[in-house]
């Protein structure tokens, strides 16, 4: 049956969780772009058809041309499933360096393919080029500020680390009261809490 | 020029300056160009001179706030100077944060409509080129370039198509809520269609909310007579 393969692809991206991102199904897109082949194979070996019988292609409406056309609509609809299957998955990991910042962890780049983990360091340089021009880190500040300083609780050990005004010792499961620009991007990574008493 | 109200406490007469700085009317127009951005399902024009003037602000503020920790003035009034810079900050940050997402969700549109891309700062233009580069080389390489010969366009479905069918558009019919701050007559409230601008004769008294689609009010917005909310 035509197109179903494509509509699994386009299934699969619904039924993961909203952010998140499966691994890149290799075998399937593979065989999607073989029926595509196969369907403008098919296109133009009825066209010839077409041809040799002495028909006009732009006019002629047989049976011919029908085939051809079925052929030409699958080909589209392939085209669009593939393209938005991509283009989803492009989506999840642009929202993800907003998320997780520039380095993702290892488990996640497993799940991408070779041109996506190019598309993902492009998108981050591209990014980083864009805050350099104005001149201000975008990417904190994602919620609107309640208070400046924050408490927060150091889940893993960060160490020696130099913030605004001055450095601090981030040892494990020690609290301090820091800068909410300064403590957003270890909250963002996992590595401390927000103590909300 | 009326001035706004800051958020600190009422300074002494030497440091009457300083509210100069906090208290301006530029924080209200970038809260309003920011409530604008953010109901508007299309991406309006840049205010540069705005964003400018406010950067510039924002430093100068900084630098107060450093000097004040230095020379230990009240912590209460240091910690209120730092949550005003903060809201502005956010403000600025929000502002330009959503803007880039309109910009990547409608790429492909801005860069065609040339009346769009004129509202883009130089900044955004240059992301703009360099994130068509990037999603446009990832979509070949992966898809494009594996399809036959006819359908290997980013933007049309194959050659045979008659326009850019794989461009999305922002959608203009979207409803959004809006508040006049002037009188509008109802021949301003046309839509570019004259046909259909029999049914729609009303006018708007400032200060009124009203739930209208986007299309209606895209001039008035530019013209700051309409603000949304």
């Amino acid at each position: 049956m035509y197109g179903r393969k494509a509509s699994q692809l386009v299934k699969e991206l619904s039924s993961s969780e909203k952010g998140q991102l499966k691994p890149f199904n290799d075998d399937l897109f593979n065989q999607v772009i073989k029926e595509c082949s196969s369907h403008h194979v098919g296109l133009q070996a009825l066209f010839r058809n077409m041809q040799e019988e002495g028909l006009d292609i732009q006019t002629t409406r047989n049976a011919d041309f029908y085939g051809a056309l079925i052929h030409h609509l699958s080909l589209t609809r392939n085209k669009r499933c593939l393209m938005a299957y991509m283009y989803n998955r492009a989506d999840v990991i642009r929202s993800l360096r907003w998320k997780l910042g520039r380095v993702l962890p290892n488990e996640l780049v497993m799940k991408l393919s070779n041109s996506e983990k190019e598309f993902s360091k492009g998108y981050s340089a591209t990014l980083d080029a864009y805050m350099n021009e104005m001149n201000l880190d975008l990417t904190v500040d994602m919620v609107p500020p309640k208070d400046p300083y924050i408490q927060v609780r150091v889940l893993d050990d960060i160490g020696e680390v130099l913030l605004t005004d001055r450095s601090a010792n981030l040892a494990r499961y020690s609290m301090h009261f820091l800068k909410r620009t300064d403590a957003e991007q270890y909250i963002c990574q996992g590595l401390m809490e927000e103590l909300l008493s | 020029m009326e001035s706004e109200p800051g958020s600190s406490d009422k300074p002494s007469n030497g440091m009457d300056d300083f509210e100069t700085l906090i208290s301006t009317t530029d924080v209200e127009l970038l809260r309003r160009a920011w409530r604008n951005e953010k109901a508007a399902p299309e991406i309006l024009r840049f205010e540069t001179n705005l964003i400018d003037r406010v950067t510039g602000q924002l430093q100068l503020m900084e630098e107060t706030v450093d000097d004040f920790v230095e020379s230990s003035i009240d912590p209460l009034t240091v910690s209120l100077y730092q949550m005003d810079l903060d809201r502005t900050q956010f403000l600025l940050r929000s502002y330009l944060r959503i803007r880039l997402q309109k910009i990547e969700k409608f790429m492909f549109h801005i860069l065609k409509t040339n009346e769009l891309h004129d509202r883009l700062s130089k900044q955004e233009k240059n992301f703009t080129r360099r994130y068509s580069e990037v999603i446009g080389k990832h979509l070949e390489e992966s898809v494009l370039l594996n399809l036959p010969d006819n359908y290997q366009s980013l933007i049309r479905q194959s050659t045979t198509s008659e326009e850019d069918d794989m461009v999305p558009e922002p959608q203009m019919d979207t409803f959004v809520v809006c508040k006049a701050r002037e009188y509008v007559g109802p021949s301003e409230l046309q839509d570019s269609n004259k046909s259909l601008a029999s049914d729609l004769l009303m006018e708007m008294e400032p200060g009124e909310l009203f739930f209208i689609p986007f299309k209606r009010i895209k001039k008035l917005l530019e013209n700051g007579k309409v603000d949304l909310v």
